[in-house]
């Protein structure tokens, strides 16, 4: 249970992040809505908020679907503050977006100051499969460099899908057990011993 | 009372069940008439409170008044800026085609700097404790925006945001819809989150600052939406203020000669007009005419918008060449005709309680029409404005018994020298004056009809109603407007039916008393001194006639018939003034005296023949020439008609009594 003030379901925060084009938005409306939208349109910033069950646990979902597209960079910290938990997203049929994931780790790790903070890398189109551009040992790597979860999607096929936003959430829920445990002043110098470590690694 | 009071003000009262009610209630008529005149007296009341608190609130509906107009001028601001923003999306849109795409871009400036001081003004007039500085910042977006609490999205406060390209400015709105200034952000440093799906809530963004994340609400999707387009144009605002710099000539951004161009409005300035003419590019004061106009007449400065168009028509005129001369023309002209068209809304409205206050309110728009060329529709309103106040000052008169012929043709020389005053030099417009005091004197004399000269009104009344018509209608010829002729048109039917009438009811009452022809005895001195006073104040001496103290020598009914013939005689001779009606009344007066003539004594009385004689003797030798006098000197004119009796009369008189011996009275 949440340890917050207010009275409703917890509520996490998640920021879909990736390049334009990877599918952060198909992912995020068959997530919400159970649908595959064919039609791109880029998206600037939305958010959507669902009431979900986690684990039997009654939560809320916060997804903001962020722009992929570069000109939109300078605006991204502005987001990223908010965020509890991120699902980095990228195609397997484009290598550069595959690239574009270390951008956007680096930025996420900058504006929020912790290591371990709730992160999914997604790999998304696996439908797409016999047009790979990424190779599979590839992903599972940078996921190992990362210390992250690396998981195959397809907003299309509906594969995964809810495998990413609750496996992100239970890791949301998890670290905010631990924060709540710990007071707050040494929280904060677990985010410094935790980047300390990530230094002597 | 305060009953009374009650039961009206229920909502649910209905006239007709409190009628019923109270005729239940009340036994008999006066019962009845007592909770009428309570009724009445309320209803008195009520008038005079209400009369009370128009005055003691009068100076508020002024204010109301004034504030009105000025919230409609800004409205038609706010519109005029809408507009100018359609006119440049479509320069624009139309221009990148074509080669004018310079001149389009200094109007998109000069249109944008427009729109930038009015933003600006707003704030500094409206947001209390800013001070920051907006010059040169470019105004985007504004409205009004909800907060909702970011945990259960109900309303926190109601918000107010000035977007412009390097700040955004957010005030509270404060109950009394004054604005307080909160705080101001970088947009580069703001998120905009379009909130798709927020547990039902509808048209929410979420606005990340440097302060937190809050959520706020649109009231329309086109606003929410609006709003991320303008917060994106203001975030990307650096990036694309280069891009056009970069493109084909960088030319400065203002050309010089625009520069002084944009100050250039005041009249005074033609000659330079004159001369930048050469260059076949209209000056800017042209350009900007129209939107001035427009300006003017929305603030009601209804000369200055006329003098700018007949400035811009004589422009037009001189050179037909500039740049554009179409459409500026053809704006000018559409704003001539709106101009007139506010104006004649103007004047109509112009109908006061009182005529004169009425006339001289119109005045300033009339003056302004007839410069305008608009003579003849300025003049048909005027006269419906004042057909008007003439009809409503009847009523009023009418309902306070004052003497409404009088006022009529007061109110019809006012108008008509009011009227002269503005169009004298146009002849149709005098016509159709004529035509209206025509038309209005026909609609007077219908009501004369309707309320005066009713069927069965006395001969006397009649007299004095139409003297008192004919009287200031004569004056009007003063003023070179006769309108005699017709008026006297318009009742001659009427009044000889109306005098026909009278004939028929007077000749039945000759002879109605049974006489017993016998001299006239009064009794005393005194009664004898009043009858004799009476008659001579009518026109005859009777003291040949009197015999002793209290007789006089002739019958009681011929005495009254005498009386009461000079005064028909009085009243006939000044209807008579008009020769139209002349032979009818000299029918009346006529029939009458023979009527009297021919009466003759009662068969089974016994009556002194000689006294018959003198009697009839008396009527026409007597009576008779002093009507006729009376009658020709009243109405101007010889009565034919009644000198043909006095001379049959004379043929068939009786022969003269002897004289009797006659005692002298000392009454005299």
């Amino acid at each position: 249970m949440s340890k917050k003030p207010t009275a409703g379901p917890a509520l996490h925060k998640v920021i879909m992040v990736g390049s334009g084009g990877v599918g952060k938005s198909a992912l995020t409306l068959q997530f919400m809505y159970d649908e595959f939208v064919e039609d791109y349109e880029p998206t600037k910033a939305d958010s959507y908020r669902k009431k979900v069950v986690l684990d039997g646990e009654e939560v809320q979902i916060d997804i903001l679907d962020t722009a992929g597209q570069e000109d939109y960079a300078a605006i991204r910290d502005n987001y990223f503050r908010s965020g509890e938990g991120f699902l980095c997203v990228f195609s397997i049929t484009d290598d550069e977006s595959f690239q574009a994931t270390q951008e956007f780790r680096e930025q996420i790790l900058r504006v929020k100051n912790d290591e371990s903070i709730p992160f999914l890398l997604v790999g998304n189109k696996c439908d797409l499969n016999g047009i790979r551009r990424v190779p599979l040992a590839e992903c599972q790597q940078r996921a190992q460099q990362w210390q992250v979860p690396y998981v195959e999607t397809s907003a299309k096929t509906r594969e995964n899908v809810d495998k990413v936003f609750f496996d992100l959430m239970r890791e949301i829920r998890s670290r905010k057990t631990e924060d709540s445990k710990a007071t707050s002043g040494r929280a904060k110098d677990r985010c410094k011993k935790r980047r300390l470590k990530c230094t002597h690694l | 009372m305060g009953d009374l009071i009650k039961e009206f003000d229920n909502p649910n009262f209905s006239v007709e069940r409190y009628t019923k009610q109270l005729v239940k209630e009340c036994v008999g008529g006066p019962d009845l008439q007592k909770k009428k005149k309570e009724i009445q007296a309320y209803s008195d009341k009520t008038s005079a409170t209400l009369k009370r608190s128009v005055y003691a609130n009068y100076m508020q509906f002024i204010e109301t008044a004034k504030e009105i107009s000025n919230l409609e001028s800004e409205m038609t601001q706010l519109s005029l800026l809408l507009h100018e923003q359609h006119n440049i999306l479509a320069s624009l849109t139309d221009g990148a085609a074509a080669k004018t795409g310079e001149d389009n871009d200094k109007e998109f400036h000069n249109e944008e700097e427009a729109e930038n001081m009015h933003a600006t003004r707003a704030v500094k007039e409206m947001v209390q404790g800013f001070n920051g500085n907006l010059e040169g910042k470019t105004f985007l977006c504004e409205g009004a925006l909800t907060e909702l609490d970011s945990n259960d999205y109900r309303p926190v406060q109601r918000v107010f945001f000035f977007l412009f390209n390097d700040v955004l400015i957010v005030c509270k709105v404060k109950h009394d819809k004054r604005l307080e200034f909160i705080s101001e952000y970088d947009p580069k440093k703001i998120a905009v989150i379009n909130i798709k799906d927020l547990n039902g809530v509808k048209n929410a963004i979420n606005i990340i600052t440097p302060d937190g994340s809050k959520i706020y609400q649109s009231i329309t999707p086109a606003g929410k939406t609006e709003w991320i387009e303008q917060f994106e144009v203001a975030f990307r605002w650096d990036q694309q203020q280069k891009k056009p710099k970069k493109g084909p000539a960088p030319q400065p951004p203002k050309p010089n000669n625009s520069n002084n161009l944009t100050v250039d409005i005041s009249p005074t300035d033609s000659q330079s007009a004159v001369v930048r003419k050469e260059e076949n590019m209209a000056p800017d004061w042209i350009h900007s005419a129209t939107d001035e106009i427009e300006t003017f007449i929305a603030q009601r400065h209804f000369e200055d918008a006329e003098s700018l168009i007949k400035r811009c028509k004589d422009f037009l005129q001189q050179s037909k060449t500039f740049v554009g001369v179409v459409e500026i023309e053809e704006k000018v002209m559409q704003l001539e005709r709106q101009l007139a068209d506010v104006l004649l809304q103007e004047l109509s409205k112009c109908h006061a309680r009182n005529l004169e206050v009425a006339l001289r309110s119109t005045r300033r728009c009339l003056q302004i029409l007839v410069n305008m060329g608009k003579a003849r529709q300025a003049s048909g309103t005027l006269l419906k404005v004042c057909s008007i106040g003439l009809r409503t000052a009847q009523k009023e008169a009418r309902k306070n018994n004052a003497k409404i012929s009088e006022l009529f043709f007061c109110d019809l020389a006012q108008v008509a020298c009011a009227f002269l005053l503005s169009f004298e030099s146009q002849p149709a417009c005098v016509s159709a004056l004529v035509v209206w005091c025509n038309a209005e004197l026909q609609y007077f004399a219908s009501q004369l009809k309707k309320h005066y000269l009713t069927k069965g009104s006395h001969l006397e009344s009649i007299a004095k109603c139409v003297e008192g018509v004919r009287k200031p209608c004569a004056k009007l010829t003063e003023i070179g407007l006769d309108l005699s002729y017709h008026l006297e048109g318009l009742l001659r039917a009427d009044l000889e039916d109306l005098i026909n009438e009278s004939r028929l009811r007077l000749l039945e009452t000759v002879g109605r008393t049974d006489d017993p022809w016998q001299p006239f005895n009064l009794h005393t001195k005194s009664n004898l001194k009043r009858l004799l006073l009476e008659l001579e104040v009518l026109g005859i001496d009777m003291r040949p006639h009197t015999t002793g103290d209290t007789w006089i020598n002739l019958t009681q009914s011929t005495l009254n018939f005498t009386r009461h013939y000079l005064q028909l005689t009085n009243h006939c001779a000044y209807l008579a003034k008009s020769e139209a009606l002349s032979k009818s009344c000299q029918v009346l007066l006529r029939d009458l005296i023979i009527a009297q003539h021919s009466l003759k004594p009662d068969a089974n009385l016994s009556v002194d023949p000689n006294f018959v004689a003198k009697n009839k003797q008396f009527l026409c030798e007597e009576l008779l020439p002093i009507a006729i006098s009376i009658f020709r000197r009243i109405s101007g004119s010889n009565p034919d008609i009644l000198r043909t009796i006095g001379i049959i009369r004379q043929q068939q008189a009786a022969p003269i009594p002897k004289k009797r011996s006659v005692y002298q009275t000392d009454v005299f």
